[in-house]
């Protein structure tokens, strides 16, 4: 077993548990806790004796980013705490989660697996990417919660990834300064002691990132806000996963940062504020959940205060209060779930009694508050002990260091005066009337554990030298030689006389407390955490929406107005700078002069017609015009593939055209005068900018290379061809897949949104109302030229590699035929064009890139390989210009099915009409609505 | 000369077309705005050679460029599904704006929304609702 595969198995536990919580229900916490036990015996036996193991496997080579993992003496501390509390809690959440447990589940393991990978991670991108990984999962498991977690999820999705957009800013510049990103390498360079003022920025940013995720002030808002989730999240959060991500990044750092001044006097300041303010908070709090949430507030202050020392005793003492907080804290978030389960509430104004209600969950819980409160022999008093001496024999000096042990005791007073609230005020009196206990067995053994756990710890502490020592030498870049071993009793002592004062004071603010409430029930401050949060958050989005208010407008012009501007100041601009390189030589050809003529009739044409088949008409002058145009320069195949678009858009329009009113609204005359300024302003720039930008310029040596190199790099005389399929074929992908989200989007539409207008039948009875004998002159023409055309596009795509043809073409003069066959149809149900035309549009994308998956077989994506078989060449360019046809013909037969049948919306009013014996119907009206119902039916089912 | 006079052509009713309201009209301004693009993407390439880059061993002293034209080929086959897109954009939704209000009077056309077909007085009036909701109708075609 390897550190990449206890990764893997944790990845593969998230993604197996859903599938036993669906059968299973709430019950694959079993699951799931044996599952993280057995990984954390893997981690045990995988740890080496002395050292760190190593291992590497690329990940993404070009930019050297390599999941690189690691396993030393500190990532095996933080990595002990998540799956070993993670496998209690998973135990406790057995017996608690009733409902949607497959999510939950879910979450809970890939959370574990996120701080594994992030505690384990030797690269720094992937610590990077680790790191928002539990943002996210824990931004899920709150948001999933309930109903009303949504605010209080976002806020602390964005007070968490407002901290990982921290963390981003230092991984960049650590990777571009040190030009690595294996994080031992990173740490180890140089340029933390050389150059004082990045250092200092990078500390900052990386401290900036830590304080958000362990809640420290003024990011501590969040914590407590993200208090509506269950009991297990709470208590996972808290004390393993979330809140440790911050304290192990600030632990990693810390031999390194601590070369700066920026970060003790950030960690230490921050830290001793945060440690005082929640202790007060929690003391003010009557909400047992609550209250924890602010001790642990508390206690993280205290954590990043004494890394923030940053001495061997001060990272032993940091590391060792890592794990008692683990153990009590899970311990008092899992009790409070007990409590509110079978009593309730968990307001300590309505909780009496437990002691003799619930005496051995009772009993487990006091051990655990006592450990919170640091009281001998538990594992909190050792590691409140070495906090405190650490914090004394501060490398700052001695007066500083006392001043930070007596801030740090102070905070430590309010602690113990909360931590005896919970017992005081819950535990005596009258026993409460509580739920039977059944069914809450695991979860009084995961209390029970985790209680015992911290007893046991302190009794023994010395058992914990191989789990917390190598996690401070570590830290601190020493040997574990050079660290004191653990012990519970260190003689009379400073620490022990700060330890006895914070005691002693805790006992008389209990002693008091009427008193201590009464000072402290009122607001401290003016605004609270969360609501500073929720008003940056307001005031941010209506910041975007006056930025956003400059532009907003209803009205098309005004957003075109823009850019047509800028890009006629450009034009103008360029052919300014040019004037002496204009390109009006090569005289004019006679041709030429014809063909812009027709353009400019065509144009005209387009814009003064009043009604929209003229203006459709209009514009196809105007198509086939440039499709000559195009002839004329050269490029046969684009003028036959223009041609035929022009054909197909045509036909689409008018299909379009039948729901649309006849004529169009006549703009004001105003809105005419300034559309015409503004028109022959945009085309004199244009001519102009086409003049100078582009003349009678050369053969661009790109040009050449194709001309030159074309045949004999791919076996096609088609240029252009060779172009498309072969030298840039993935831009030709790209723009099949661009045609394919066209015939997606069309489908979509058509299929939300209600087309407008029927199919207004309005031929006044006459020789050509009788739609069989009107379209008799096509269905004659269609019979034989119909599988003309087919063939033809059969040719035409066979031969596109040597000849004007290709797929494009091809598919278009496919679509066209059948375009004929709709049009050639009695009516529009009678078409037989009923083709599934989203398969086929979705077959041509994967055949193109199936072509260019068959071109990894010489070396690269979208090769065309070639053969010769019988003395014919074949090349897999053709295959790839299969996928171009398909693709293409599929978007014009999407166009014609959806806009072309009868739709959705055609019929009730028709069948209406017909019914009534009054209305003159000419025969098509018969025809056309007496089928409407079958076709809704049928253009329901085209879609798929 | 005659190329970029084209362009200028193209470009102008392109622009006076897509300052109008009504969505067709719109579109067919895009159209044209796309033949101006594609004449200007081939004057890019030089317009004094126009001989098919086609069989072997072209000359490229007279021969075109055909790094545009294969631009142009795939632009046209785009702009053309992005007409179409636009096209459906004009038919769904509500009522195309500018339905002449004559039209609304003598042929109604009653709202799918709305079961019952107004009467004669009703119908004036209804259709002077739609002509006033149509504003916001175009808008958030040609938003979307």
């Amino acid at each position: 077993m390897t550190l990449m595969m206890l990764l893997a198995a944790s990845a593969t536990l998230a993604a197996l548990a859903p599938a036993v919580a669906r059968p299973w229900g709430g019950r694959a916490g079993w699951f799931v806790a044996a599952g993280l036990a057995a990984l954390t015996a893997v981690l045990v036996a995988l740890r080496p004796t002395d050292g760190s193991l190593s291992e590497s496997v690329a990940w993404i080579p070009a930019a050297d980013i390599s999941l690189r993992l690691q396993l030393d003496g500190l990532s095996f501390l933080f990595a002990l705490v998540v799956l070993g509390v993670g496998a209690l809690v998973m135990l406790y959440s057995a017996a608690y989660v009733k409902e949607r447990a497959p999510g939950f589940y879910l979450l809970m393991a890939f959370f574990a697996f996120a701080m594994l990978a992030l505690v384990l991670a030797d690269d720094i991108v992937v610590m990077f990417v680790a790191w928002e990984l539990t943002t996210l999962c824990s931004y899920l498991l709150i948001l999933r919660s309930s109903p009303d977690a949504a605010a209080p999820a976002g806020r602390t999705l964005l007070v968490t990834a407002g901290g990982g957009l921290a963390l981003l800013g230092a991984v960049t510049a650590l990777v571009v300064r040190t030009g690595t990103t294996e994080l031992t390498a990173v740490l180890n360079d140089p340029v933390w002691r050389e150059e004082p003022l990045f250092a200092g920025i990078v500390a900052a940013l990386v401290a900036l990132a830590a304080m958000t995720k362990s809640a420290q002030f003024p990011f501590h808002a969040w914590l407590p806000d993200a208090m509506v989730a269950p009991a297990p999240v709470s208590a996972y959060l808290h004390a393993a996963a979330m809140v440790k991500a911050g304290i192990y990044l600030l632990m990693r750092f810390s031999e390194a940062a601590s070369a700066t001044w920026v970060w003790p006097t950030i960690l230490v300041t921050v830290g001793l504020g945060t440690a005082i303010m929640g202790a007060v908070f929690a003391l003010q709090r009557t909400d047992l959940k609550e209250l924890f949430a602010y001790s642990t507030v508390s206690q993280l202050g205290l954590l990043v205060a004494v890394i923030g020392v940053g001495t061997p005793e001060a990272l032993t003492a940091a590391a060792l209060h890592v794990v008692a907080h683990a153990l009590f804290k899970s311990s008092g978030f899992m009790y409070v779930g007990l409590v509110e389960k079978r009593a309730g509430t968990r307001d300590i104004r309505e909780l009496h009694g437990l002691a003799r209600a619930m005496p051995w969950t009772s009993a487990m819980a006091v051990l655990g508050v006592a450990g919170m409160a640091g009281l001998p022999p538990l594992l909190g008093f050792a590691s409140k002990e070495l906090i405190l001496d650490a914090m004394a024999h501060s490398p700052a000096g001695t007066a500083v260091g006392l001043g930070i042990a007596l801030a740090a005791t102070a905070a430590s007073v309010g602690t113990v005066a909360y931590s005896a609230r919970v017992v005081v005020r819950t535990l005596p009196g009258r026993p409460m009337e509580l739920k039977p206990a059944r069914g809450t067995v695991s979860m009084a053994v995961a209390v029970g554990t985790t209680a015992v756990a911290g007893a046991v710890g302190g009794l023994l502490v010395g058992l914990l030298d191989p789990v917390v020592l190598p996690a401070a030498a570590d830290a601190t870049g020493t040997a574990v030689g050079e660290l004191y071993p653990l012990s519970l009793w260190h003689g009379v002592n400073l620490a022990l006389l700060l330890s006895a004062v914070a005691v002693g004071g805790g006992a008389i603010a209990v002693w008091q407390r009427a008193r201590v409430d009464t000072a402290l029930d009122r607001r401290l401050f003016p605004f609270t955490g969360v609501a500073a949060v929720a008003r940056a958050q307001s005031a941010t989005i209506a910041g975007g929406r006056r930025v956003g208010d400059l532009t907003r407008t209803d009205l098309p012009a005004s957003h075109l107005a823009v850019p047509l501007v800028v890009i006629a100041g450009g034009g103008l601009l360029a052919a300014a700078l040019t004037t002496g390189r204009w390109g009006l030589g090569g005289g004019v050809a006679v041709a030429d002069v014809g063909l812009t003529v027709l353009v400019v009739v065509g144009v005209v044409a387009a814009v003064a017609s009043r009604t929209r088949l003229g203006s459709v008409i209009a514009a196809g002058i105007v198509g086939f015009t440039v499709a000559l145009w195009f002839y004329s320069l050269g490029a046969a195949d684009v003028a036959l593939t223009q041609l035929l678009v022009e054909i197909l858009t045509v036909v689409v329009m008018v299909l379009v055209l039948r729901r649309l009113p006849a004529t169009f609204r006549r703009r004001s005359a105003g809105g005419r005068l300034r559309g015409g300024i503004v028109a022959i302003g945009a085309g004199a720039v244009a001519t102009v900018g086409t003049l100078a930008l582009t003349g009678d310029r050369a053969l661009s040596s790109a040009g050449e290379f194709f001309l030159r190199l074309a045949e004999e790099e791919t076996g096609g005389t088609n240029v252009v061809n060779t172009i498309l399929v072969d030298f840039r074929a993935l831009d030709t992908l790209g723009e099949l897949v661009v045609l394919g989200v066209a015939a997606l989007a069309m489908t979509a539409l058509l299929t939300a949104r209600t087309p407008v207008g029927g199919t207004p039948d309005t031929a006044p009875p006459g020789p050509l109302s009788d739609p069989v004998l009107n379209t008799v002159f096509l269905r004659s023409l269609a019979r034989p030229l119909v599988p003309l055309m087919l063939l033809g596009s059969l040719y035409a795509l066979l031969r596109g590699h040597n000849a004007p043809g290709g797929g494009f073409i091809a598919a278009l003069l496919g679509a066209s035929a059948l375009a004929l066959l709709y049009l050639a149809a009695v009516s529009d149900r009678a078409a037989p064009l009923r083709l599934p035309y989203l398969p086929i549009t979705g077959v041509g994308i994967l055949v193109a890139v199936g072509s260019g998956v068959l071109g990894l077989a010489d070396g690269s994506f979208l090769r065309p390989l070639h053969a010769d078989l019988l003395g014919v060449h074949l090349t897999t360019a053709l295959v790839f210009d299969l996928g171009v046809y398909l693709a293409v013909f599929g978007v014009i037969l999407a166009a014609v099915n959806l806009l072309g049948m009868p739709s959705l919306d055609d019929p009730p009013r028709g069948g209406d009409r017909a019914g009534s014996p009054t209305a003159p119907r000419p025969t098509t009206a018969a025809s056309a609505s007496a089928p409407a119902e079958n076709d809704r039916s049928a253009t329901e089912e085209a879609p798929r | 000369m005659m190329l970029a006079l084209s362009v200028g052509a193209l470009v102008a009713g392109a622009a006076y077309l897509m300052l109008d309201r009504t969505f067709l009209r719109v579109i067919i301004g895009f159209v044209l705005f796309g033949h101006a693009v594609n004449l200007l993407l081939f004057s890019s390439g030089g317009i004094l050679r126009r001989t098919e880059p086609l069989g072997s061993g072209p000359d490229p002293a007279v021969t075109a460029d055909a790094l545009p034209q294969a631009f142009v080929l795939t632009a046209i086959v785009i702009a053309f599904a992005i007409t179409v897109y636009m096209l459906v954009l004009a038919v769904t939704g509500r009522p195309d704006e500018d339905a002449p209000t004559e039209e609304a009077e003598e042929g109604p056309t009653p709202d799918p929304a709305e079961p019952d077909a107004p009467s004669d007085t009703d119908d004036r009036s209804g259709a002077d609702d739609r002509s006033g909701a149509a504003p916001r109708t175009t808008d958030q075609e040609s938003r979307a």
